[in-house]
C-alpha cells in the first residue's frame, strides 16, 4: 500500500514520463492503443482502488483521483476506469473469479466492446417489468426475447443482459444478470433510425440465445442488484457530459455559445449575454459540484452530488441547445453541409435528449434524487408485492 | 471554531431569538456579540499584529454559511468583515493600529457606506465627495443602505475626492443616520447625509481597493446565502416527510418530490459556487473573476428560488409570520440585492469567460 500522496505523484510522472509521449499523445513503445492499455493495466494505473491480485493497487479514492489527474495532464487515456468501466466494475463486484478473469482484462485494455440489453418495449423506466426470459439447461441459459434501443448492439462484443429467471416471485426478485456473447446464432440486430439522423441504437432479438452458466453476474435473482451497480457507473459517466456530442464525432465536444455567439454577431447584445451567462454558469457549477463531490469521496464521505450530475447536465444540454438555436436565428431552420452551424446546433438539439431519456429519464431521475438522497417515500408501485406472472406487465 | 460557532448559534441564536432580536430597537443581541468575540469570530480576519485571528476568505466563508443557516443579523458581516476589510487593506498604519484591534475585540462597531441611492454598489454609484481643507477634510453628499450603521462607532465612506476615489473615518455623530426600514425585519439599514463633515482620510484606499472590497463582501454573501438556503431546504424536506395528506407524506408526491431533488441541484451548487469563490479569493486564483461573479449570482438565484418554493411546499402554514419559512424569504429577498444584482454579475461572469475564451 502507497498512501504518500507526494510519492504516489512522482511514481506517475516518472512512469508517465517513461511510457507515454505527451506531444504526439502515443506510447513509447508505439504500437496500438490496446497495447498501451496492456502496460497501463500492467502496472496497475487502469483500476488503482482494486485489490493487487484483481490488476489493482488497494488505493484509496483520494490516490485514484491523484493518478487520473496526471493521465489527464499529458492526454493518457486509460487510468481510473474504476470509477467509469461499466462492465469491469459490474464483473468485478459480483462476478466469479473464472469470469473476472476472462472478461475483465479485454475491457480494461478496451479489447471487446459491450451494450447494455436492458430496456423492452414492454419495460423502459419499469425496467423491473423486463420479460426476456433465460431459462437453465445444464451448464449454460437459453435466452429468449426482445430488448430495444439498445446503443452500439451492431459492434458489441459482449451484452450485459438482464432476464427473468423466475416467474413467481415479485419483479424485482425473479431477474438475473448476465454477460452475453453478442455474436451468435440466437441473436439478431436490427438498427434504429434515430432523431439525430445517426443509428447507434437497435433492436435485439434474442432467440435461443446462449449464454454459460458461468457467465451469469451475481446469484440468481440478484440481477436487479447488480444492475444498480452497472446503472449507478453508467448514470456517473453521464453526468461528467458523455453524452455530449458533435454530429459524426463520437468524442467529448464541449460547446462554446461564446464563439457562437461571436459567429453569429450577437456578443453584444445584453439579453443573448445573459442567457448565455446563465447556460455557461450551469455547465460551471456542475463542474464545480462534481469537483467538490469527488474530494468529499476522497475524505471517505458518501456524496450525494454525484446522484445530482445526469439530471443537471441534461438540463445544460438542452439549455445550451435551446440558447444557441436563438443565437443562430432563422438560420437554425437550415441544415446540411453548407450550413454547417446549424446542422451542429440541430443536432445538439435532439441529441441532448439522449441525456436527459437514456440511462433513466429526468423524471427517474428525480424519484432516485428525492427518495434516496433525500429519504422522501417512495412511488408507489400497484405490481410490487405480486408475483411477475399475475402483473400487469404479464396479464396486459 | 466552525463547529463551535455552530454551538454556539444553536443555542443563542435560535429562532427565537431571532424574533425577539429583530423586534428590538437595535436588531442586535449584545450578548451573543460578546460570545462570538470570545470565540474570535469577531477578530477572524484581523491580522495577528492587531489581536485578530489573521484568516481568510476561505474562513470567512465558512462562518457565513453557519451565520446565513442560524439567519444571524447584525454587525458581524459589516463590521467584522467588510470594514476590518477595508482597514487591512488600506496602507494607513494609524488606521490599523486605531481600528482594528478595537474592531477585533468587538467593542467598536464599523460600517461602511460604499453605495448610494440606486444601490449598485459600483464606482459610479458613489455621491458623496470630499474636499481637502487645511489639515482635515470635508465631506459632502449622501450614501444608502449601510448595514448596522445604527449601531456604528465609526463610519468609513466612500467618497470622490480631487485625486479619484478615496475613503475617509467619519464620526457617527457628525452625520445624520435615518434608519430605513426594511422588508426583512432582521436587517437593520440606514441612509446617511454628510454636509460640511469633517473626516480623516484613510491612506491607501482607492477605486481599486473598492473593487477589492466588493470581492470580499460577495464572498462573504456568497456564504450566507449558500449556508441559509440549505437550511430551509432541510426544513422543508424535514416537513415533506411528516405533513400526510392523502393518506401519505407529501413528500410522496412527484409533483412536491421533483421540485425537491431540482432544488437540491440549486442547494449544492450554491455551496459549491460559494467555496469556490472563497478559495478562489483566498489563494488570488488566476479563475478569481469568473469564480467570484458566479458565486454572486448562482448564490443569490439559488436562495432566493429555494425560498421561495418553500413556502409553496409548506403550503398555509408557511403563509403565518409565525412559521420560519418567510424570515428566510426576506433575507434571501434582500440578500439578492446587497453589493449589486444578479444580472450585473452574469454580465461580469460572461466578460470574464470571453477573455478565457
Ligand atoms: C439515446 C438513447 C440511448 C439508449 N440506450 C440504451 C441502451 O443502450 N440500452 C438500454 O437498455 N436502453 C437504452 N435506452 C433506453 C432508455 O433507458 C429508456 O428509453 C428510458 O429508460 C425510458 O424508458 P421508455 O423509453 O420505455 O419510456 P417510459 O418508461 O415509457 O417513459 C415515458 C415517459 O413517462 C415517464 N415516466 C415513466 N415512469 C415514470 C414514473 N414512475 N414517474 C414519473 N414519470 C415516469 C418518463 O419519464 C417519460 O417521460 C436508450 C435511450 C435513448 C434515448
Amino acid at each position: 500500500m502507497m498512501n504518500d500522496a507526494k510519492t504516489l505523484g512522482d511514481e506517475v510522472r516518472v512512469w508517465l514520463a517513461e511510457h507515454w509521449d505527451a506531444e504526439s499523445r502515443r506510447a513509447k513503445s508505439g504500437g496500438s492503443l490496446a497495447e498501451w492499455m496492456d502496460q497501463v493495466v500492467a502496472a496497475g494505473w487502469a483500476v488503482p482502488s482494486w485489490p493487487a491480485e484483481w490488476w489493482g493497487r488497494g488505493l484509496d479514492k483520494k490516490s485514484v483521483s491523484l493518478i487520473v489527474n496526471e493521465f489527464r495532464k499529458v492526454g493518457a487515456p486509460g487510468a481510473g476506469q474504476d470509477r467509469t468501466n461499466i462492465t469491469a466494475n459490474s464483473v468485478m463486484q459480483f462476478g466469479n473469479d473464472a469470469l473476472k478473469q476472462k472478461i475483465i482484462p479485454e475491457f480494461l485494455t478496451g479489447r471487446a466492446s459491450q451494450c447494455l440489453l436492458y430496456s423492452e418495449p414492454g419495460a423502459g423506466s419499469d425496467l423491473a417489468a423486463v420479460r426476456t426470459r433465460a431459462d437453465l439447461q445444464g451448464d449454460h441459459y437459453l435466452v429468449t426475447g426482445q430488448k430495444v434501443w439498445t446503443s452500439g448492439a451492431q459492434n458489441a462484443d459482449y451484452g450485459l443482459l438482464i432476464a427473468r429467471t423466475d416467474w413467481d416471485v415479485p419483479k424485482h426478485e425473479g431477474l438475473s444478470f448476465f454477460i452475453i456473447e453478442m455474436r451468435q446464432p440466437g441473436i439478431e440486430v436490427r438498427p434504429i433510425n434515430q432523431i439525430t439522423g445517426d443509428s447507434h441504437f437497435n433492436e435485439v432479438f434474442l432467440d435461443g440465445a446462449v449464454v454459460p452458466v458461468e457467465n451469469r453476474v451475481g446469484d440468481e435473482g440478484q440481477g436487479w442488484k447488480v444492475m444498480q451497480t452497472a446503472l449507478a457507473v453508467e448514470r456517473l459517466v453521464m453526468g461528467d457530459g458523455a453524452g455530449e456530442r458533435r454530429q459524426g464525432s463520437s468524442k467529448n465536444n464541449v460547446v462554446s455559445l461564446i464563439d457562437i455567439a461571436r459567429e453569429t454577431g450577437k456578443i453584444n447584445d445584453p439579453v443573448a449575454r445573459q442567457e448565455i451567462a446563465q447556460a455557461m454558469a450551469y455547465r460551471k457549477l456542475n463542474a464545480l459540484n462534481m469537483l467538490r463531490a469527488k474530494q468529499e469521496m476522497a475524505q471517505g464521505s458518501a456524496s450525494p452530488i454525484m446522484s445530482l450530475g445526469k439530471l443537471a447536465m441534461s438540463r445544460i444540454l438542452h439549455e445550451d441547445a435551446r440558447i444557441m438555436t436563438k443565437l443562430m436565428g432563422a438560420a437554425s431552420m437550415l441544415d446540411g453541409p453548407e450550413h454547417s452551424l446549424a446542422a451542429d446546433v440541430n443536432y445538439r438539439t435532439a441529441n441532448a435528449y439522449m441525456t436527459s431519456i437514456g440511462g433513466g429519464t429526468d423524471q427517474i431521475q428525480r424519484n432516485i434524487i428525492g427518495e434516496r438522497v433525500l429519504g422522501l417515500p417512495r412511488e408507489t408501485e400497484a405490481d410490487r408485492n405480486v408475483p411477475f406472472r399475475e402483473s400487469r406487465a404479464v396479464t396486459g | 471554531m466552525r463547529e463551535s460557532f455552530r454551538r454556539l448559534l444553536a443555542e443563542k441564536c435560535a429562532e427565537t431569538d431571532i424574533r425577539r432580536v429583530m423586534a428590538s430597537p437595535g436588531g442586535h443581541d449584545a450578548d451573543l456579540w460578546q460570545a462570538m468575540a470570545n470565540l474570535g469570530i469577531v477578530s477572524l480576519l484581523v491580522p495577528e499584529e492587531f489581536d485578530g485571528i489573521g484568516a481568510g476568505a476561505v474562513e470567512m466563508e465558512e462562518i457565513m454559511e453557519e451565520a446565513g443557516a442560524a439567519l444571524l443579523a447584525g454587525p458581524l458581516l459589516p463590521s467584522a468583515f467588510i470594514a476590518a476589510s477595508l482597514v487591512s487593506l488600506s496602507d494607513d498604519a494609524d488606521a490599523k493600529a486605531r481600528l482594528l484591534p478595537a474592531i477585533a475585540s468587538g467593542q467598536t462597531i464599523a460600517t461602511v457606506a460604499f453605495t448610494g441611492d440606486t444601490g449598485t454598489w459600483s464606482l459610479t454609484d458613489i455621491s458623496v465627495t470630499a474636499r481637502p481643507q487645511g489639515n482635515v477634510w470635508v465631506l459632502e453628499g449622501e450614501a444608502s443602505f449601510l448595514l448596522s450603521a445604527n449601531l456604528a462607532d465609526v463610519l468609513l465612506v466612500f467618497a470622490r475626492t480631487p485625486d479619484g476615489v478615496g475613503c475617509f473615518e467619519v464620526d457617527p455623530s457628525k452625520v445624520q443616520i435615518s434608519p430605513l426600514v426594511s422588508w426583512d425585519p432582521s436587517l437593520r439599514m440606514s441612509k446617511i447625509a454628510l454636509s460640511e463633515t469633517q473626516a480623516v482620510r484613510i491612506a491607501g484606499v482607492d477605486s481599486i481597493t473598492f473593487e477589492q472590497l466588493i470581492e470580499i463582501a460577495v464572498v462573504a454573501l456568497a456564504g450566507e446565502q449558500a449556508g441559509a438556503c440549505r437550511r430551509i431546504f432541510d426544513i422543508t424536506v424535514e416537513y415533506l416527510k411528516t405533513r400526510v395528506q392523502f393518506g401519505r407524506p407529501i413528500g410522496g408526491f412527484q409533483a412536491i418530490k421533483h421540485m425537491a431533488a431540482d432544488l437540491l441541484i440549486e442547494v449544492e451548487s450554491a455551496t459549491s459556487a460559494a467555496r469556490s469563490a472563497a478559495l478562489a479569493l483566498a489563494t488570488d486564483a488566476p479563475d478569481k473573476d469568473v469564480l467570484i461573479s458566479l458565486a454572486a449570482f448562482a448564490c443569490a438565484d439559488a436562495f432566493s428560488q429555494v425560498a421561495a418554493a418553500s413556502i409553496q411546499m409548506h403550503g398555509g402554514i408557511a403563509f403565518t409570520w409565525e412559521h420560519p419559512a418567510h424570515l428566510y424569504l426576506r433575507r434571501a429577498r434582500a440578500d439578492a440585492q446587497l453589493f449589486g444584482q444578479s444580472d450585473a454579475y452574469r454580465e461580469r461572469f460572461v466578460a470574464a469567460m470571453e477573455k478565457a475564451a
